[in-house]
C-alpha cells in the first residue's frame, strides 16, 4: 500500500539507478541475516542475543531517521522504546485489549511523545543543544516514573507480561524472522523516505538549513515528520520486543543500555547512510558477546568507542574506511569531495 | 512549609552551584559537558579514598577538588582541542557527544573499580534553629560554603581584571582577542574553574546526603536543567534557578512523591525553553 506507492515516488527520484541503489543492498542484508538461525539456531542464548541484534538495528535505524537525517539529537531512543513496551504490556495484560491493538497504540503513543518533542524543538526553534538537554531529561524523568508508578510498572523489579505467551513471539526462531522483517521494512522506511521529496527536503536540511529554506523547503514540518515516524518506529520495536522477551524493566530501556549502544552503532555504521545502522549493530552485538567478562568495564570500552569514533571519523568508520579503499583502487580520488575535510575547514 | 522550602533552599545553592560550573565553560567554550557531573563523582570518590589513608578530613577534600580540577584541565588540553576547532552547530555537537562518551568511560570504571563507594560527610554539632525550623548544620554549612562560592565567582567575574577578561571572551572572542586577552587560556581557566566547582558541589551535597558512585549522570542532567532554566552563561542566573528548582524539587517530593520531582524540573526546563527561551538572566545567542 504506502510502500508501493512511496517506492513509485523513490523510483521517479532515483530513476534508473533505484534498483542498484536500494533494492539490491537491502535485499542482500535480509538474505545474509537470514541465513543466521541456520547456523545459531539450536542455542536460546545466541539466538536471543541474534534477536537483540535485530533490535538494536531496528533503534538505529530510527534513530538514523531522526537524527541522522534531521539533525535532532533526541537523547530518549530507549525512553521511546519504552513507552512502546510499557503502553502494550499494560494495554493487554492489564486493560484485556488484543496484543495487535496493544502494540499499535503503544507505538503510536511513543510516536505522539517523540513528534511532540519534536515539535517543541522546531516550533522553538532549539538546536542540538537544547533538543538533546530535554531529550536527556526526559529520559531521567521516564526512569524516574518507572520507578514510582510502582503499581503500574513494577518498579524496579519490572513488569511480567503475559500477552504474546503460547504464540509464536515466544519460540526460538520465528521471532527472529518477525524482527528481521521489522529491520527490512525500517530499511524501506528509510529509503523511501529518503527517495521520495522528503528525502530531498531531509538533505536540503541537513546540508544546509537556509538555503532550504530560501529555496521553499518547510524544514519546520519536514522535521517535525522525522521526529514522530522514527519514534513510532521505536515504539514498535520496543512494544515487540516486550511480547516476545515476556519481560521488561527499567534498564531494559534505560539511557545507559540503549542509547549509548545506538549511539556507538551508528557511529561505527555511519550516520546517514542506509546499512550503517545494521553493520554497526551485528558489529556491536558480536563485540558485546566477546566483551561479556569485563562486566561494568564494557561501558569504558563503548564511552572510549563514542569518543574515538566521532573523533576520527565523522562520517561513521565504515563509510570512511570503505572511502580510503575506493580511493586507493582508483589512484586518483573520486569525484565526491571528502566531506570530513571540507567539515574540517568550514 | 517554612522547613520544605527552606530545606529547597538548601538544595537550590547546591543545584546552583552545579550549574554555574557548566554554565560558564558552555558560555566560553560553546562545549556543553555532559561529563560534568562525573567530575562531581570523581572528586568524592578522591575524597573517600584519601580519608581512608587516614588523612584530615580538609586535606582529603582539597585533594578531590584538585582531581576534578585537574581533570577538567586535561579535557579541555586533550579531547577539547578538536572540538573548538569546529564552529557553530558542529562544535556544538562533536562537544555533546565526545563529553558524552567521557562521561561513559568515567561512570564505567568507577562503578567496577569502586562499586559501593559514597561519600558523606558528616559535620558536628546539633540542630540550629532558623526561622523557626531547626537546621541541621550540614545542610547550613553547604549553603554557606555555596553562597560564598557564589559571591566569589561574581565578585571573580566583576571585580578582577582576569574575571573581567574571561567576561570578554564570553562576549566576543575576536574582540577579546583584539585587546589582548588568550581566548584559549580563558578557557583552561574556566574549564579547570569549572571542574572545581563539580568537585565542591560533591562535597556540600555529601554533607546533607550521601553521594554513590553512579550520581555522575544525575548531576549531569540537574546542571543541564539548571543552565537551560538560568539561561546559558549567567552565573546570577544559575544561580536564581537553582534555588527556584530546588524549592520547586522539595515541595513536589514533598507533596506528591519522589519520583515526580524529575519530572517536574524537566517541566520547568520545556515551560521556560517554550516560553523564555534565553533562560531568567540568558544572553540573546
Amino acid at each position: 500500500m504506502t510502500d508501493a506507492h512511496g517506492e513509485d515516488l523513490a523510483r521517479e527520484a532515483n530513476g534508473s539507478g533505484f534498483w542498484m541503489r536500494s533494492v539490491a543492498p537491502i535485499a542482500a542484508t535480509a538474505a545474509a541475516l537470514a541465513l543466521v538461525p541456520l547456523w545459531l539456531g539450536e542455542s536460546r542464548l545466541l539466538m536471543g542475543l541474534a534477536i537483540a541484534g535485530l533490535l538494536f538495528a531496528a533503534y538505529a535505524i530510527a534513530f538514523n531517521i531522526i537524527f541522522g537525517s534531521t539533525n535532532q539529537l533526541f537523547l530518549c531512543v530507549g525512553a521511546l522504546a519504552g513507552i512502546g513496551g510499557y503502553a502494550t504490556g499494560l494495554l493487554t495484560d492489564r486493560a484485556g485489549l488484543p496484543m495487535p491493538v496493544g502494540i499499535l497504540a503503544a507505538a503510536a503513543a511513543a510516536g505522539l511523545v517523540g513528534g511532540f518533542i519534536s515539535w517543541v524543538a522546531v516550533s522553538r526553534s532549539l538546536g542540538v543543544i537544547f533538543t538533546g538537554i530535554v531529550t536527556l531529561a526526559f529520559s531521567l524523568a521516564f526512569g524516574n516514573l518507572l520507578l514510582g508508578q510502582r503499581d503500574l510498572t513494577g518498579g524496579e523489579t519490572g513488569l511480567v507480561i503475559e500477552a504474546g505467551t503460547g504464540t509464536f513471539l515466544r519460540q526460538l526462531v520465528p521471532p527472529y524472522y518477525m524482527f528481521l522483517a521489522l529491520v527490512v521494512l525500517y530499511l524501506v522506511v528509510y529509503r523511501v523516505l529518503h527517495g521520495s521529496h522528503i528525502g530531498w527536503a531531509f538533505r536540503a536540511v541537513r546540508d544546509d538549513e537556509i538555503t532550504a529554506e530560501l529555496a521553499g523547503v518547510n524544514v519546520a514540518r519536514y522535521r517535525i515528520y522525522a521526529g514522530l515516524i522514527g519514534s513510532v518506529m521505536l515504539g514498535l520495536a520496543g512494544a515487540l520486543y516486550a511480547h516476545n522477551e515476556g519481560y521488561i524493566g527499567p534498564s531494559t530501556f534505560g539511557f545507559g543500555h540503549v542509547d549509548v549502544r545506538v549511539l556507538v552503532m551508528l557511529a561505527f555504521g555511519g550516520i546517514g547512510t542506509l546499512l550503517g545502522p545494521v553493520l554497526g549493530a551485528v558489529v556491536f552485538t558480536i563485540l558485546d558477546e566477546v566483551l561479556v567478562g569485563f562486566g561494568q568495564l564494557r561501558e569504558v570500552v563503548y564511552g572510549a568507542l563514542v569518543v574515538v569514533l566521532f573523533l576520527g571519523f565523522r562520517r561513521g568508520f565504515l563509510p570512511a574506511v570503505t572511502s580510503g579503499f575506493r580511493r586507493a583502487g582508483t589512484w586518483r580520488s573520486d569525484d565526491a569531495p571528502d566531506r570530513d575535510e571540507s567539515e574540517m575547514r568550514s | 512549609m517554612t522547613a520544605v522550602i527552606l530545606d529547597g533552599i538548601v538544595l537550590g545553592l547546591q543545584f546552583g552551584l552545579l550549574g554555574v560550573g557548566l554554565t560558564l565553560v558552555y558560555g566560553l567554550g560553546g562545549v556543553l559537558n555532559l561529563a560534568h557531573g562525573q567530575l562531581a563523582v570523581v572528586a568524592a570518590v578522591v575524597v573517600t579514598l584519601v580519608s581512608d589513608t587516614g588523612t584530615a578530613a580538609g586535606v582529603a577534600v582539597a585533594a578531590g577538588l584538585l582531581a576534578a580540577g585537574v581533570l577538567g584541565l586535561l579535557l579541555d588540553s586533550t579531547l577539547m582541542q578538536p572540538v573548538y576547532r569546529q564552529r557553530g552547530e558542529s562544535r556544538v555537537l562533536l562537544g555533546l557527544l565526545l563529553t558524552l562518551g567521557v562521561a561513559f568511560m568515567i561512570d564505567g570504571f568507577l562503578i567496577w573499580r569502586y562499586p559501593t563507594r559514597g561519600l558523606s560527610l558528616n559535620i558536628g554539632g546539633g540542630a540550629i534553629p532558623i526561622l523557626g525550623v531547626r537546621m541541621r548544620s550540614g545542610s547550613l554549612l553547604a549553603s554557606a560554603i555555596s553562597v560564598v562560592a557564589g559571591i566569589g565567582l561574581v565578585a571573580f567575574f566583576r571585580g578582577s581584571k582576569l574575571g573581567r577578561a574571561v567576561r570578554s571572551v564570553i562576549q566576543d572572542e575576536e574582540g577579546a582577542r583584539l585587546v589582548g586577552v588568550d581566548p584559549a587560556a580563558a578557557r583552561r581557566l574556566i574549564f579547570v574553574l569549572s571542574g572545581v566547582l563539580a568537585g565542591l558541589v560533591a562535597v556540600t551535597r555529601s554533607m546533607t546526603s550521601p553521594v554513590t558512585v553512579t550520581a555522575g549522570i544525575d548531576f549531569t542532567i540537574l546542571a543541564l536543567i539548571v543552565t537551560v532554566v538560568g539561561g546559558l552563561g549567567s552565573v546570577l542566573g544559575a544561580f536564581l534557578a537553582g534555588i527556584l528548582l530546588g524549592i520547586v524539587n522539595t515541595v513536589s517530593s514533598f507533596y506528591i512523591g519522589t519520583y515526580v520531582t524529575t519530572i517536574m524540573l524537566l517541566l520547568a526546563a520545556v515551560l521556560t525553553i517554550v516560553f523564555r527561551p534565553t533562560g531568567l538572566l540568558g544572553r540573546r545567542t
